[in-house]
């Protein structure tokens, strides 16, 4: 289980630390507090972590039994292509959420949840330096034009509004959404790791093991609190309700499952050796997944209302929206769904719906208005489905990205 | 061991000891999950958590330098026993020690838990060279 740390060139680290400065700026209190809050474990890296130990063939795919590949001109061009793609979407992941998670920090009303969201979030910053670590070690030259230092300066590039999927282009609309995240995109990220750790591509897939090892724990820093919030519900606290948790989960479960891919595809990335489960296999794990989370949290939520001999009302459960619901991408993307999967035939109807089951605070968001306004188009036949669900936002493009300056690019490139 | 598997434990440590204490077997799954995730281990039953065993490998402990498996907290729902698990239990969690380089396992029992010190002494824990201490009243 031995790992070897790399650090990333200077320009990048620098980059990426310049980044921190900009995007993460409660980074330094991570290590102020490390002692208080996790006595005893190792310090925290910013590196890049490959596990040494993996096993040398390749899992899945057509080349199964074969060695895994060590440079990319070693892989398919096909397979090489969409490895690249999954590590800038990988990496575009890592640096979103952090700055999602930014917005709402300071808002925790618990030093122990703020700090645990403080520490996923100096994880996630590492897990996008690995990223940033397997784009410049590498010769990607027999699949893309782009050099190194421009893909490193796109993924920095992004804002919440502009990366690859749409979990990360969601703005948060309080501290219940980085606990929510956590809970369930960051579980997600669990399946996409752990996937990935079947790739036919060596230094990817042994960059896996760290990164999930850390997952783990960003799943419990979503769901200890929410165990927490919901025993807190039953005991009358006036300031968490189940209602605003299950508003909560409607407004990322969808968004959660997109992050798999459209539910009928996936099989060639399998095939390539990339992956080694489809998206609509991986995507029904994890949806069982999820509702064991709630089943979970709902025992605690009726122990603590047994305990106060309050009569517990079906309706305060938590429940997992139907798949279908309130999907922009995918097989059900843009139909009108309700949570319990009924259908609705009219747009004002499923709008007015929406308000009443999406959390307040969300619904005056740019996403829900796009969402909206690109549902109205399609329900009135001005645009296709394949036009709705090719508006989400696209990538910033690079240059002028660093606040310092218009001029200054993340990466600065040695006068040498 | 994972996040989704505190219910069950919380529930069997309760069939076991009466009480419901959720606050403290998050707090105690949080500190392993966040250390060493793969090291505490869950036994399940036709999908059911009916098991654990919480542990870790440490090392600096009471002046002992070598890197230690720590074996600190376990539980056999009482519908399930006689099925073997905590040996299973036990042995999967020793292959993890032996994979993040332990060479030895230790742990603690109480002279009252004749059961559960019987059950370690058959899975090959002898009296250690360590002298428990106490100061009571502190």
């Amino acid at each position: 289980m031995s790992e070897r740390t790399y650090e990333v060139p200077k320009p990048y680290h620098d980059a990426v630390m310049h980044w921190q400065k900009h995007n993460f700026p409660d980074y330094p209190l991570l290590s102020q507090t490390w002692e208080k809050y996790f006595p005893t474990d190792q310090p925290f890296c910013l590196c890049a972590r490959i596990q040494e130990s993996i096993p040398d063939v390749q899992p899945v795919g057509a080349h199964a039994g074969e060695p895994r590949s060590l440079r990319p001109a070693e892989l398919e061009p096909e397979a090489a292509r969409h490895l690249l793609a999954i590590i800038r979407a990988q990496a575009s992941t890592e640096f979103g959420s952090i700055q999602q998670h930014q917005a709402t920090l300071e808002r925790a009303n618990d030093d122990q949840d703020k700090m645990w969201v403080l520490r996923v979030m100096a994880e996630e910053l590492r897990h996008g330096y690995q990223m940033i670590h397997l784009l410049t070690s590498a010769d990607w030259s027999s699949v893309s034009d782009a050099k190194p230092v421009d893909m490193v300066e796109e993924i920095l590039s992004m804002r919440t509004g502009s990366h690859v999927l749409a979990a990360f282009n969601l703005e948060y609309d309080s501290f219940v959404d980085n606990v929510i995240f956590c809970a369930f995109i960051d579980r997600v990220g669990k399946y996409q790791l752990t996937m990935q750790k079947a790739s036919c591509y060596r230094p990817f897939a042994a960059s896996m093991p760290p990164m999930l090892r850390e997952e783990a724990f960003h799943l419990a820093t979503g769901v200890i609190p929410m165990r927490r919030w919901v025993e807190k519900a039953a005991s009358g606290d006036p300031l968490i309700t189940m209602a605003t948790l299950q508003r909560a989960v409607n407004k990322w479960f969808g968004r959660g499952l997109e992050m798999f891919g459209h539910e009928a595809k996936g099989q060639e990335i399998v095939a390539l050796g990339l992956k080694d489960m489809a998206n609509g296999e991986a995507q029904d794990a994890y949806i069982d997944e999820c509702g064991k989370m709630l089943d979970d949290l709902n025992k605690r939520h009726v122990r603590a209302m047994e305990a106060r001999a309050a009569t517990v009302d079906e309706a305060d459960l938590l429940r997992l929206p139907h798949p279908r619901f309130f999907r922009r991408r995918g097989e059900p993307a843009f139909q009108m769904i309700a949570v319990d999967g009924a259908p609705f035939a009219d747009v004002d109807a499923y709008v007015r719906y929406l308000g009443a089951v999406l959390p307040e605070a969300y619904l005056a968001s740019r996403d829900v208005k796009h969402y909206v306004e690109t549902l109205r188009k399609l329900v009135a036949g001005q645009i296709t489905i394949k036009d709705a669900i090719k508006s989400t936002p696209h990538l910033a493009r690079v240059g002028g990205a660093c606040p310092c300056s218009n001029s200054v690019r993340w990466v600065v490139e040695d006068a040498a | 061991m994972t996040e989704l598997d505190i219910e069950s434990i919380t529930q069997i440590d309760e069939r076991v000891t009466g009480t419901y204490r959720p606050e403290v077997w998050e707090d105690r799954a949080a500190y392993y999950i966040r250390r060493d995730p793969d090291s505490s281990q869950v036994a399940e039953v036709d999908g059911t958590v009916v098991g654990f065993m919480m542990g870790e490998v440490r090392g600096g402990e009471f002046g002992m330098n070598e890197p230690t498996g720590w074996v600190e907290f376990f539980g056999v729902d009482p519908s399930a026993r006689g099925r073997s698990l905590g040996r299973r239990l036990l042995e999967a969690l020793l292959a993890h020690f032996r994979e993040r380089g332990a060479q030895v396992a230790r742990t603690m029992v109480q002279e009252k838990d004749a059961e559960i010190a019987g059950f370690l002494s058959a899975m090959g824990f002898k009296p250690a060279k360590v002298v428990p201490l106490e100061r009571r009243p502190l």
